[in-house]
């Protein structure tokens, strides 16, 4: 073998040596960067996984427990003879979050009331200032507060409040109109001829607003929803995961 | 042994390319930053972060549902990933495409004259009255966020990256090569 020719095999060797030994770092590389995608990924899954299995609402049971409107304007949805623990809902029918809450831990609340784990008073009331969005926000709130004041208990009243969650319009445009209330009421099964004219009038509009003014100042609310068991407020972190709020019920009864 | 003509950079173009990877760093760590504190302050109420989707009225609601509770564990993942520089370049991209759909999302809400919180950092939906929306820091931030995202996808891994370390950065690997060490370029010149 020429010198020439030695030389050109020792360059073939390290040559196929290099390309050997990069297809393999090749192949590490992938394998590193395919295993990390994976399990960032994963944990991205994982996390997603977890929050929907935290806000899973409970189906509502059969019966709802007895509901009475206080002349205060508060709501006591409770079975006979329960007085503790308190669970207590401040509310605005026009608060995007108090839909979201009620959407998701407002089953939950019917059933505690309805095992008669808990005795629930539901505070309706009105947040927003007549600045916001030049009024339009809170005249659609005190319509439905008003309008809710004009049922005086009952599977009707539950039915009513659901409603008006459901049809909850957006803060911008006006929405809960007063043909709209007086159908949904009677769709939830109002049947006293007053209501028509108890909606239509607004008759309970200033009372429903006093109350506001007095449920904000005297409970120090920072806004709505707020969940209050036992007068302490639940972080909203319990609030809006169905499970953890039985559980801090539950637990509030022992 | 082949010498190659040393060119030496000037000096000016030097610094500028030993300092890069620094500046991809600290680009990092601040991206990392906000996007952590970020997700934290979401994470812990799922359906107020799809409340606070829900309040942009871009999103159907199914769709909203999904980014709520989605949204603040992939910014967690996103920070850690930046913060050990591990993927960077994807992290990079992620976070720069996530800050460009919050800068559009917080325009269009302006535009469309809603006056809801951005829910960046938790909360969200619509704003107390007497609260004034930031509209404009809001934007102004993430547009800035938006470019360390990119300055991190063009340049990645940058100092003291997993990426480096795992030996997943081939080509534009060790920063010291380009100060000097020229060795192995030798050596390809001489096979080739």
């Amino acid at each position: 073998m020429g010198k020439a020719a030695r030389d050109q095999s020792a360059r073939d060797r390290i040559k196929a040596q290099r390309q050997e030994q990069m297809l393999k770092e090749r192949r590490k590389r992938v394998a590193t960067i395919a295993t990390a995608s994976v399990l960032a990924v994963a944990a991205v899954g994982a996390g997603w996984w977890f929050a929907a299995q935290s806000s899973r609402s409970e189906e509502v049971g059969a019966a709802l427990a007895p509901i009475t409107v206080a002349s205060d304007g508060s709501v006591v949805m409770a079975k006979a003879g329960v007085d503790a623990p308190v669970l207590e809902v401040f509310e605005d029918f026009q608060c995007p979050a108090c839909r979201a809450l009620e959407e998701t831990s407002g089953p939950t609340i019917k059933n505690l009331a309805a095992e008669g784990k808990a005795k629930v008073i539901y505070h309706p009331i009105t947040i927003f200032h007549e600045q916001t969005n030049k009024g339009v926000t809170r005249g659609n709130s005190v319509r439905a507060g008003a309008a809710s004041r004009c049922i005086p208990g009952g599977v009707a009243w539950s039915r009513f409040h659901d409603k008006l969650f459901d049809e909850q319009p957006s803060e911008n445009v006006e929405g809960f109109k007063i043909p709209d209330l007086i159908d949904w009421g009677k769709d939830a099964g109002v049947t006293d001829p007053g209501f028509d004219k108890c909606v239509t009038s607004q008759e309970k509009a200033a009372e429903h607003l006093a109350y506001s003014t007095k449920v904000l100042e005297t409970q120090k609310l920072t806004g709505t929803p707020t969940l209050k068991l036992n007068g302490a407020e639940v972080d909203t972190g319990v609030a809006f995961k169905p499970a953890e709020l039985r559980k801090a019920v539950l637990d509030a009864a022992k | 042994m082949l010498v190659t003509s040393e060119n030496p950079a000037p000096n000016r173009s030097r610094i500028v390319i030993s300092a890069l990877p620094w500046v991809v760093t600290v680009s990092r760590l601040v991206l990392a930053g906000v996007l952590i504190v970020a997700g934290w302050g979401k994470i812990g109420t799922p359906v107020l972060s799809v409340q606070a989707v829900e309040a942009y009225e871009l999103l159907p609601k199914s769709l909203a549902t999904v980014v709520g509770y989605g949204l603040p564990i992939l910014e967690i993942v996103v920070g850690v990933l930046l913060v050990v520089g591990l993927l960077t370049r994807a992290a990079g991209v992620i976070s720069a495409l996530l800050m460009l759909a919050f800068v559009i999302g917080i325009a269009s809400a302006w535009a469309r004259g809603l006056r809801i919180d951005c829910g960046c950092f938790g909360g969200g939906g619509q704003l107390a009255a007497g609260v004034e929306p930031d509209y404009l820091i809001d934007i102004l931030r993430d547009f800035g966020l938006f470019g360390l995202g990119v300055l991190v996808a063009w340049f990645p891994p940058g100092r003291f990256a997993l990426d480096s370390a795992l030996g997943l950065t081939p080509g534009r690997e060790p920063y010291d090569d380009l100060e000097g060490d020229d060795e192995e370029e030798h050596q390809e010149k001489e096979t080739n």
